[in-house]
């Protein structure tokens, strides 16, 4: 009988509270919303006159030098190996949610950013990232990696 | 409240629907079990790339350890299938699964979680005294205690409860705006399982989808409580079976559509072979009902037998209901359609067609 009683409030507890779960994990909220993203990676580098510009990156793949100036290869892919958070430059579904979908991508740019030391060029890492939020108009959130130290993270 | 309290507490009941829930959930389990080792093999450990730990660290896996994890869910689930040690298998694998999403929450989908949900409560039923391999070397009785699978049911209801209850609050899926673009982009997956594009088309209206919309929060809310009432439960098990199909037809879910209608089996009553099926072995449709029946009635509701055919002109089989009233023709196929899982989605059809002949059929006291 504890044992069910248990059961129940702790139910009870995750459905009630699944609003402040930005997945809504444990509240059982199916098919919650209909939004889709887009999103376009960035580099912000260093040009030769000292500015800072962003450089589109195609596919999620790029090419840098590391710290010894030899030009090496990076994706994003290395990091990052969920289809629904390393598909680039098209329209896909946000499964969980826009916000659920955002706050993954956040957390996913900082970890590429943080885990990929050898890439000397790039200061920071940048997500356009188009979000349509059940079928209205479209809006553009840019997400920003933490900066990174010059010569690698 | 005390005698509600006393029932929960000591009621005993047959076993034997139970065996065909722990199959299906057994074989979702090791489905996705499965699953998370294709994608081991293809994209690798998830702990040694991003992911998102609800755990510290120290209580995520190692890759190897991972990996052993995966082939016990395997073997576990070959187990809870098979009947051999099931209900340790069921609760062992309910609670991998579940310490899975919690190391990374990029995994997370509603139809895991509640696999994982309902795997933990059936552990706690008497779900393995039949549709297993061996028998165990000691004989053991069919019924057990029913109260873990009183826990069944209502979890299917807070699954419905949340759903519903969530899309209700909500103004986009109440107004329909949310089902509209859902139909949209989708599209190509009906369209794909056959849905002709024009209704397709029709569904995705603003008017269209606003009254869909409004029908499966409505279909939620009525099947959360409907379950629960003797005269309503059998319309809306098959209301929700319909409602499910739509739904799997028509978007991504995984195997929840399979996991709910395999929960369903949990609202069937606890009365083994209660009905009774007596067939003519000379006619064409005796002998069909006396062959099938018994190969199809994975719950246990008949009792078949032949009777001796005789010359005088009668039926080809006779099904004795659990009032003990006799009914043939259409009426006896509502029964069968109404108890044999494979033909319950042609019931309300062929009941509403009995329900016309004498005495109808639609009474749910059978």
């Amino acid at each position: 009988m504890f044992f069910a009683v248990a059961w129940l409030g702790v139910q009870a507890a995750l459905v009630l509270t699944a609003d402040r779960r930005i997945d809504a994990a444990f509240g059982f909220r199916m098919f919650a919303e209909s939004s889709s993203i887009r999103m376009s990676l960035y580099r912000e580098v260093l040009g030769e006159d000292g500015q800072r510009s962003r450089v589109h990156v195609d596919d999620g793949v790029w090419s840098a030098n590391d710290a010894g100036g030899l030009k090496r290869r990076f994706a994003w892919s290395d990091r990052v190996r969920r289809y629904e958070l390393a598909r680039f430059d098209t329209e896909m579904s946000a499964k969980y949610g826009a916000n659920a979908t955002l706050v993954r991508l956040q957390a996913a740019l900082d970890d590429v950013a943080t885990h990929t030391p050898d890439d000397a060029d790039t200061r920071r890492f940048l997500l356009d990232v188009t979000v349509r939020r059940n079928g209205r108009e479209p809006y553009v959130v840019h997400l920003t990696s933490a900066e990174r130290a010059p010569g690698g993270s | 409240m005390r005698s509600l309290h006393a029932r929960f507490k000591d009621e005993i009941g047959d076993g034997f629907v139970l065996g065909l829930v722990r199959v299906v959930v057994g074989a979702l389990l090791g489905w996705h079990a499965l699953a998370a080792a294709k994608e081991l093999g293809s994209i690798g450990y998830f702990g040694d790339v991003f992911h998102v730990s609800m755990l510290p660290d120290a209580l995520v896996p190692s890759a190897r350890l991972y990996a052993v994890l995966l082939a016990l869910r395997v073997c576990l689930a070959v187990m809870v299938m098979f009947g051999v040690w099931a209900r340790p298998g069921l609760a062992v694998s309910a609670l991998l699964g579940l310490w899975m999403l919690l190391c990374d929450r990029l995994q997370f989908h509603h139809n895991r979680y509640s696999l994982d949900c309902y795997a933990l409560l059936l552990a706690l039923t008497p779900c393995d005294r039949s549709w297993r391999v061996t028998e165990s070397a000691v004989p053991e009785p069919r019924t057990g205690p029913f109260w873990a699978v009183r826990l069944c049911q209502l979890q299917v209801s807070i699954v419905y409860l949340a759903s519903g209850g969530s899309k209700l609050l909500d103004p986009d899926w109440r107004s329909g705006v949310v089902l509209a673009d859902r139909i949209v982009r989708h599209a190509h997956l009906a369209v794909a399982a056959g849905v002709p594009r024009s209704v397709v088309d029709a569904l995705a209206r603003a008017d269209a989808s606003s009254a869909l919309a409004k029908l499966a929060i409505m279909s939620e809310r009525v099947i959360c409580v409907g379950l629960w009432l003797r005269p309503t439960r059998v319309v809306v098990l098959w209301w929700g079976l319909w409602f499910h199909v739509t739904i799997q037809l028509t978007t991504n879910v995984e195997t929840f559509t399979v996991l709910t209608l395999a929960m369903y089996g949990a609202f069937a009553t606890p009365d083994f072979h209660a009905r009774k099926l007596r067939y003519d072995p000379s006619r064409f449709w005796g002998k069909t009902a006396g062959v099938l029946v018994p190969v199809l009635d994975w719950l246990g509701r008949f009792e078949v037998k032949a009777w001796e055919p005789d010359d005088q002109p009668g039926h080809s089989l006779v099904v004795v209901r659990r009032d003990g009233e006799r009914v043939t023709g259409i009426r006896a196929f509502a029964m069968i359609t109404r108890c044999i899982p494979l033909l319950f989605p042609l019931w309300a059809p062929v009941a509403l067609i009995a329900s016309f002949t004498r005495q109808g059929d639609l009474s749910s006291a059978s």
